[in-house]
C-alpha cells in the first residue's frame, strides 16, 4: 500500500494525565490517559461537548495541554522550528478542511510539503515523485480518475477520500479523524470504515471520534470513552455491547 | 406599565436636538444668510447657461488627460496590491506571530489614515509635479486600504483549512501559499478590482495638486471661468467612470460567486 510504511506493532500513542481548560473556564478534560497501538482503530466515544474535537486538537499539537505527556512513537510530542508541528501525526478535521477551489491532486499534495522544501513548494516545483505517489493513494482509494477535479465537485464520500489522501502523503504513524464519517449515508459511511480499517492494518494508529455506535462496534479494535472529562471505558471493542457503551456514555 | 413616553421622548428629543444642532452649525457657517442664498441661486443660474453647449474643442485635451487619470489609477492600484499582499500576509496572526501581526496591522491603519490626495501633495514635494506623484500617492494610500481588506479576508478563512495544513507540519509560508491565498484568491481580486474603480474616481481630482490626470483641467476650466469646457471635461469623466463601473462590476460579480461557492461548507 502506498503512503504507508509497515511499523513494529506497539504502542504508537500514548496519553498520560492529560487536563485542559479553555482560558478561565473549567477543565474539560481532567486526566485523561490511554493508548493508541499501531495497527489498530481506536475509536473515541462520548457525549457532544465532552472534549473529543479538543483531545483530538490537542494530540496535533494545535492546542498546548495545561499540562500531561504525549509521546508518538515513544517521543515527546514536540514543535519544530518556527512552530513546525510534527507531520507523523495526520489530522482530518470534521468538515475536512480541503481547500475546495483546488484540484484534488493538488490538496493531496499539500500532504507532502513538509518533506518538499519551502523554496520548491513555493516555486510550485512538487516533486515528480510526490505526483506519482499522491496518483498512486488516490487510485487505491478509488478515486484516480477525480485527481484533475475541484474538491468542490466531489460527493461527500469521495471528499472523504480525499482527506485520508492527504493524510498518507504525510506518512503519518498516527492519524486523527474528527466525526470520521458523521456526514455520510450509511453505504457510504461502511465503505469508508473498511478504508479506514485497511489504512490500520498497514500498521498506521488510527483515532477516531463518532457518534456511531454500531459502526464503532463493527471496525474498532478499541474503543474509549470520555466522561466528564476522564476516560470511562477503555475496552477492546469485540468485549463491550451496546448497553454497556450507552451506560458508559451517558453514566 | 404605559411604554409610550419612554420609548417615543427618546426619538423626538433626539430630532430635535440634531436639529438644533445642524442650524447652529449652518449659521456657524455662514449659509443661514438669506441674501447670501439668494445671491448664489441667480449665480447658479448663470453658471448653467455658460455649462451649455459643452466645449467640443476640448474633447482631445480632455479625453488625453482621462487616459493618463485611468492610468494613474490602474498603476496606483497595481503597486499598492504589491505592497499590499505581503503586508496582509504579515498582519495575519498564524503567518508571523501576535507581536508581529499586530505593530504589522497598526503600520497599515497609520497609512490609511492620511487620504490619497494628501499622499500625492507629498510625492509632488518628493518626485515634483505629474502624473508619478499621483501614481506613487495613490499606491501608499491603496496599499494600506487593501492590506486591511486582505487581511480581514485571510482573517475570516475556514479554521479548519488552516488546522488541516498546519497539521501537515508546514512553514508559515507555505501555509500563506497552499492554505491562506488559494482559500482567498477570488475574494482579493475582487477587492482589487472594487479598489481600481474607486481610484478612478480618486484619480480624477489628484491633478489639483499637480499630481497628474483631468484633475489638472477641472480646476484650470474653473479658475478662468471657461465653464463650457468644463462641461465637456465633467461629461467625459463621468463617462469613463461609468463604463469603468459597470465593468468592474459584472467582473466582480462574477470572482465573488465563485467565492461565496466555495465557501459553502459540505
Ligand atoms: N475554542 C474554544 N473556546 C472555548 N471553548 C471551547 C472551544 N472549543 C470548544 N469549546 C468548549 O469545550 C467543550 C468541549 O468541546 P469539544 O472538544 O468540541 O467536544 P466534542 O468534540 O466532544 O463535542 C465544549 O463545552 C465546547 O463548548
Ligand atoms: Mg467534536
Amino acid at each position: 500500500m502506498p503512503g504507508v510504511a509497515r511499523v513494529a506493532p506497539g504502542v504508537a500513542v500514548s496519553v498520560r494525565d492529560l487536563w485542559f481548560s479553555y482560558r478561565d473556564a473549567a477543565p474539560i478534560l481532567r486526566g485523561v490517559t490511554f493508548d493508541a497501538r499501531a495497527g489498530e482503530m481506536t475509536v473515541i466515544l462520548g457525549e457532544s461537548g465532552g472534549g473529543k474535537t479538543t483531545l483530538l486538537r490537542i494530540l496535533k499539537g494545535l492546542v498546548m495541554p495545561l499540562r500531561g505527556e504525549i509521546e508518538i512513537l515513544s517521543s515527546p510530542l514536540k514543535r519544530g522550528l518556527m512552530g513546525r508541528l510534527d507531520p507523523r501525526v495526520a489530522y482530518i478535521p470534521q468538515q475536512l478542511g480541503l481547500i475546495r477551489s483546488q484540484s484534488v491532486v493538488t490538496n493531496v499534495l499539500t500532504g507532502a510539503l513538509a518533506r518538499t522544501g519551502t523554496l520548491r513548494s513555493l516555486l510550485g516545483l512538487m516533486p515528480v515523485e510526490h505526483t506519482e505517489e499522491a496518483e498512486a493513494i488516490l487510485h487505491m482509494l478509488g478515486i484516480g480518475e477525480k485527481a484533475a477535479l475541484p474538491v468542490q465537485t466531489l460527493s461527500g464520500g469521495e471528499r472523504q477520500r480525499v482527506a485520508i489522501a492527504r493524510s498518507l502523503m504525510q506518512h503519518p504513524t498516527v492519524i486523527l479523524a474528527d466525526e470520521f464519517v458523521s456526514q455520510l449515508d450509511i453505504v457510504t459511511s461502511r465503505e469508508i470504515m473498511s478504508l479506514a480499517r485497511d489504512v490500520a492494518d498497514r500498521g498506521v494508529a488510527l483515532v477516531m471520534t463518532t457518534h456511531e455506535l454500531d459502526l464503532a462496534r463493527e471496525f474498532a479494535d478499541r474503543v474509549i470513552v470520555l466522561r466528564d472529562g476522564a476516560v470511562a471505558l477503555d475496552s477492546p471493542a469485540r468485549e463491550v455491547d451496546e448497553a454497556a457503551l450507552v451506560k458508559a456514555i451517558r453514566g | 406599565m404605559n411604554l409610550r413616553p419612554s420609548t417615543v421622548r427618546p426619538g423626538k428629543m433626539a430630532m430635535l436636538g440634531v436639529s438644533g444642532v445642524l442650524l447652529a452649525v449652518l449659521w456657524h457657517l455662514g449659509l443661514a444668510d438669506g441674501p447670501l442664498l439668494a445671491r448664489g441661486a441667480r449665480n447658479i443660474g448663470i453658471f448653467a447657461q455658460d455649462l451649455v453647449p459643452p466645449d467640443a474643442s476640448v474633447l482631445p485635451t480632455v479625453a488625453g488627460a482621462m487616459v493618463e487619470t485611468v492610468e494613474i489609477a490602474f498603476a496606483g492600484t497595481m503597486l499598492g496590491f504589491v505592497g499590499a499582499l505581503p503586508l496582509a500576509l504579515a498582519a495575519n496572526d498564524t503567518v508571523s506571530g501576535r507581536t508581529a501581526a499586530g505593530a504589522v496591522r497598526m503600520f497599515l491603519a497609520l497609512v490609511r489614515t492620511i487620504p490619497a490626495l494628501l499622499w500625492a501633495i507629498v510625492f509632488v514635494v518628493a518626485v515634483g509635479l505629474g502624473a508619478g506623484a499621483g501614481v506613487l500617492g495613490l499606491a501608499m494610500y491603496s496599499m494600506g486600504y487593501m492590506g486591511k481588506m486582505f487581511a480581514d479576508a485571510f482573517d475570516d478563512i475556514d479554521p479548519e483549512v488552516v488546522e488541516a495544513v498546519r497539521g501537515v507540519g508546514v512553514g508559515r509560508l507555505q501555509l500563506a501559499r497552499f492554505a491562506i491565498l488559494p482559500e482567498t484568491a477570488n475574494a482579493v481580486l475582487a477587492q482589487t478590482l472594487f479598489v481600481f474603480e474607486y481610484n478612478v474616481r480618486a484619480s480624477s481630482i489628484l491633478g489639483f495638486v499637480g499630481a497628474g490626470g483631468i484633475g489638472f483641467y477641472l480646476l484650470g476650466y474653473v479658475q478662468s471661468l471657461q465653464y463650457d469646457a468644463l462641461m465637456m471635461a465633467i461629461l467625459v469623466t463621468f463617462a469613463a467612470v461609468v463604463v469603468i463601473d459597470q465593468a468592474s462590476m459584472r467582473i466582480r460579480r462574477r470572482f465573488l460567486s465563485v467565492a461565496s461557492h466555495t465557501a459553502t461548507r459540505s
